[in-house]
């Protein structure tokens, strides 16, 4: 490619984005089938216990009523999980594990009927004193949630010798760190809605993030082969992680009932259902021991972390791994051994969530470097910069990069713009009593792809229409988050068309490779590598015609506006429509189907040590707080989020995933937890639970550095959650500086910022 | 004339009472025959198919279905239908120009960047065209203020306000 480029860097509107400001943009609630009926699930109530008796004749008599769904009517085997041996039934009993529980699905002509049935629905349940505490669900005479016990994931990590870094280590700060329950609060609700087809086959229309997940749950549990099944994925509102095991449950019982009754079943969850019945952010408790020398050099850490997983193992066992290799931070540290283990517990399953166990690891490492920087009478940025990953340095993992480590980078621009150190010199001068100024800084990384946690394999295809017009199609979704304008990015730099003759199609199983799971900030990386592969090769197809048409050779020709034209006389131009046509008359392939593969990890799954990873995401954040001693409440003053993206496709987009993140993260430390009273959710609304609003908004402000990965499309590297977990370590050495007390639980509410400062 | 009974379904249900009402939505005039209990929400969504009116939480905490009644930003969750009688209704199907020319919020939002999802964004653009037909030029206090019912998960506001501000300077020219 010549530079400089012509769409990649520049900032784009989402080219989807008509339909969305215009309400044309259909959700999966919105979309309309004849006949559709409505179902609603029966919840148990009791966060543990057995079912005796499950009596559902009355709701089956309610008016309206076709069909009650219960255990006995499921033709597969009522069980989904995310690794085999799967543990979550779409339909409980006896066991119940959570409140959230389903324990029968109604179906009925209208949505009343069906909620006014189901709660006819009579559940004979022997209560359990339920298991809410993961250290007590540790313990060996503790209740067995599941039958091999409590403990569902566990993994060691071990670099060097801790003993011995310990036994050099200076100086010694030790603490144990508190997160809590988060819910993605996406603003759609899950929603399902399953067609049985007149050819046998079964569509399911689903507001999700992974489709092929689904579609293989769906088939085992409705007995239809997978390749019967389709699940399409209209607009999303949102998902963050959270539209996977509910929307598999739903998906799964919704088209079980369409294939008994012959017709569209819906299931749309209320916001309650959505807290009781989907998954969250796991809670942690994270005890943390660092050792360093005097000359600030960290020298060995040690960590245990537990992770309370809830009733299901759902993506326990890759949140493990995730905070496991997360929790050293982005440092250099010799000696390190990490236990981290999740347990069952009678609550709502806890899966995956923006920063997947990163943002309750960060908070956690980063509370303690500064920590030690005050036993170390040390500058919080330069034990940071100090102990900094750069390239060539072994990460917690021994993993090595020769390039795209722009840490180093990050907490310059942020030292720089946030005129550190005197910011924290001028926040401090004051003398006010009630309001406090404080600045907090915090360093992180992020894994991006899958890695060494499971497959990585992307597939897209590109085909380039006779009149010059590109459909993009690929196997990873669109969220919100921008995707699709990304991926149309990358192909208009590549074929030389503009962004207007892109289209890149919504999501159906049957149309694209199973490319597995929209995780990991993989999609920019792993996906637009797949989409850069598929439009090189279809490149090569135009070149080639144009080089016929020019008779001149293919390296002698560029593409761009939608013009084949002579590098050396660039007057001379052939439309691509033309150039198109003619290689489809020629007979040049004009489609490709590409795999990206990220490439393959050496890695021990023993000590976790070797390649996991095909890039790191790093960052560095600076933010300024003024805390009111009176009433608890922060105002944050300043926030600089400093992140290496290997290369910005789209700034705004970018810009969108960074504040988005950002104030995600604010909620994560500041306001947002799900509160349980023995084992029932007491804050299942948006009145109670209290999700950021405008008047929380922060003053996020976006320094880019482009630190090129070769693994990602013209060097990128994904940014959808890494600001989140920087925002929120950032925040809470910022309200602990502003008051001389040391947070070691979030969030840090307004209450709990009184409660502190009363002692 | 859509007769709508209740939530979720046009057909099929039992208990049929029948209100008429009508009203001018989206600058035409309709009619209808509801349940007295229907909510506007159900009665727009599932009577006139305008699903760009969303429902969040269903409790008036999320604004996603607010509409504009005569002008002022509503939930359309917390509405009965048979309140619409003799109103002004606005959604955002009705917010472009018939010949498709996006209204200047609209094209805002895109260009700042402030949607996301979506899911909120026909709500939010409703209650910033409700502000601004009442102040042109406001200053960010008062859109936040003004657009403070609105939750978007997405986007962390900033460009949201970014995008009233641009609207509301295209809209004074």
């Amino acid at each position: 490619m010549t530079a400089p480029f012509r769409t990649i860097g520049q900032p784009v509107s989402k080219i989807d984005g008509v339909e969305l400001v215009t309400g044309r943009a259909r959700y999966t609630a919105d979309l309309q089938f004849p006949g559709t009926l409505q179902a609603v699930a029966r919840r148990a109530g009791f966060a543990a216990g057995l079912l005796h008796r499950l009596d559902v004749e009355e709701a089956r008599r309610s008016p309206g009523v076709v069909l009650v769904l219960t255990p006995a009517d499921l033709p597969g085997p009522n069980l989904i999980g995310i690794l085999p041996p799967f543990d979550q039934p779409l339909l409980a009993g006896p066991e119940i594990r959570h409140e959230g529980d389903s324990l029968a699905l109604v179906v009925a002509e209208t949505q009343d009927q069906a909620e006014a049935a189901a709660s006819l629905i009579v559940a004979e349940i022997e209560p359990f004193p339920p298991l809410l505490d993961p250290e007590e669900a540790m313990r060996p005479e503790a209740r067995k949630i599941h039958p091999n016990g409590n403990l569902t994931f566990a993994k060691q990590l071990l670099k060097g010798d801790v003993e011995a870094g310990f036994s050099l280590a200076e100086v010694i700060v030790e603490d144990t760190y508190r997160t809590s329950v988060q819910d993605h609060a996406y603003l759609e609700p899950e929603a399902v809605l399953a067609v049985p087809e007149s050819d046998g086959r079964l569509t399911v229309y689903a507001s999700c993030q992974s489709p092929f997940h689904l579609r293989g749950h769906i088939a085992a549990n409705t007995g239809l082969p997978a390749s019967r099944v389709k699940v399409v994925q209209p607009f999303v509102g949102g998902s963050f992680g959270g539209k996977d095991d509910a929307v598999t449950e739903m998906g799964s019982l919704a088209g079980a009932a369409a294939l008994k009754l012959g017709r569209p079943v819906r299931i749309v969850h209320s916001r309650r259902d959505s807290f009781l019945g989907s998954h969250a952010r796991h809670a942690a408790i994270i005890h943390l021991k660092t050792g360093a020398l005097r000359d600030g050099t960290i020298v060995a850490r040690q960590a245990e972390i537990l992770l309370d997983g809830g009733a299901y193992a759902s993506e326990s066992p890759f949140v493990v791994m995730k905070a496991l290799i997360h929790v050293a931070g982005p440092y250099k540290i010799p000696h390190l051994r990490v236990d981290c283990r999740a347990v069952y517990t009678n609550k709502r399953q806890a899966g995956a969530m923006r920063g997947f166990g990163v943002p309750q690891v960060t908070f956690a490492s980063e509370s303690q470097i500064d920590a030690l920087a005050r036993e170390l009478s040390f500058d919080p940025w330069e034990l940071r910069r100090r102990n900094a990953l750069t390239v060539g340095e072994a990460n917690a993992t021994g993993q090595v990069f020769q390039e795209s480590v722009g840490l180093i980078q990050t907490l310059e621009l942020v030292k720089v713009e946030g005129e550190w150190p005197a910011c924290w010199e001028k926040a401090h001068a004051g003398s006010n009593p009630r309001f406090k100024r404080g600045v907090g800084l915090a360093a992180m990384m992020q894994g991006i792809s899958n890695g060494a946690e499971g497959v990585d394999v992307v597939g897209a295809s590109v085909q380039v229409s006779q009149d010059g017009s590109v459909l993009v199609g690929l196997g990873l979704t669109e969220l919100g988050q921008g995707s699709r304008t990304a991926m149309a990015q990358i192909a208009a730099e590549i074929l030389g068309v503009r962004l207007e003759k892109i289209s890149v199609r919504q999501v159906d199983t049957d149309t694209v490779h199973d490319s597995g799971p929209t995780v990991a900030s993989r999609t920019t990386t792993v996906g637009g590598k797949a989409v850069w592969m598929a439009a090189q090769a279809v490149r090569t197809s135009l070149l080639e015609m144009a080089g016929l048409m020019f008779k001149a050779p293919a390296e002698a020709i560029e593409l761009g506006e939608d013009l084949a034209y002579l590098r050396e006389n660039q007057e001379a131009q052939i439309p691509l429509a033309q150039v198109a046509t003619a290689a489809y008359w020629t007979g040049f392939p004009l489609m490709n189907l590409a795999f990206s593969r990220a490439p393959d990890a050496q890695y021990d799954h023993e000590t976790h040590q070797g390649q996991i990873y095909i890039a790191y995401n790093y960052g560095a954040h600076l933010m300024e707080v003024e805390v009111d001693t009176w009433t608890g409440k922060v105002r944050v003053l300043r926030h600089l989020a400093s992140h290496d993206v290997g290369k910005v496709i789209n700034p705004l987009g970018v810009e969108g995933q960074v504040e988005g993140a950002a104030l995600m993260g604010l909620g994560f430390a500041h306001l947002e937890e799900v509160l349980q009273e023995n084992g029932k959710v007491r804050n299942a609304n948006f009145a109670d639970y209290q999700i950021p609003s405008f008047a929380e908004r922060l003053p996020t402000r976006f320094l880019a550095v482009e630190e090129a990965t070769p693994n990602g499309p013209f060097g990128a590297k994904g940014i959808g959650e890494p600001p989140l977990a920087g925002t929120a370590a950032a925040f809470a050495n910022a309200v602990s500086d502003a008051l001389g007390i040391s947070f070691t639980r979030l969030p840090i509410t307004p209450q709990r910022i009184l409660e502190a400062l009363e002692g | 004339m859509s007769e709508i009974n209740t939530r979720g379904s046009t057909s099929g249900g039992t208990d049929f009472k029948s209100v008429p009402i009508a009203f001018r939505l989206n600058g035409r005039p309709v009619s209808a025959c509801i349940d007295g209990g229907l909510r506007a929400l159900d009665l727009l969504r599932e009577g006139f198919g305008l699903t760009g009116v969303k429902e969040g939480c269903g409790r008036g905490e999320c604004g996603a279905c607010t509409i504009l009644l005569d002008g002022r930003p509503v939930n359309a969750c917390l509405l009965l239908a048979a309140k619409l009688e003799g109103c002004e209704v606005l959604t955002i199907e009705g917010m472009a120009s018939p010949d498709g020319t996006l209204h200047p919020l609209q094209a805002a939002f895109l260009k700042a960047g402030a949607v996301q999802c979506g899911f909120c964004t026909p709500g939010m653009v409703l209650a910033a065209k409700s502000l601004l037909d009442a102040r042109p030029n406001p200053n960010e206090e008062e859109i936040a203020r003004a657009l403070s019912g609105n939750f978007c998960r997405c986007t962390g506001y900033t460009k949201i306000i970014k995008a009233v501000h641009l609207a509301a300077e295209e809209m004074r020219r």
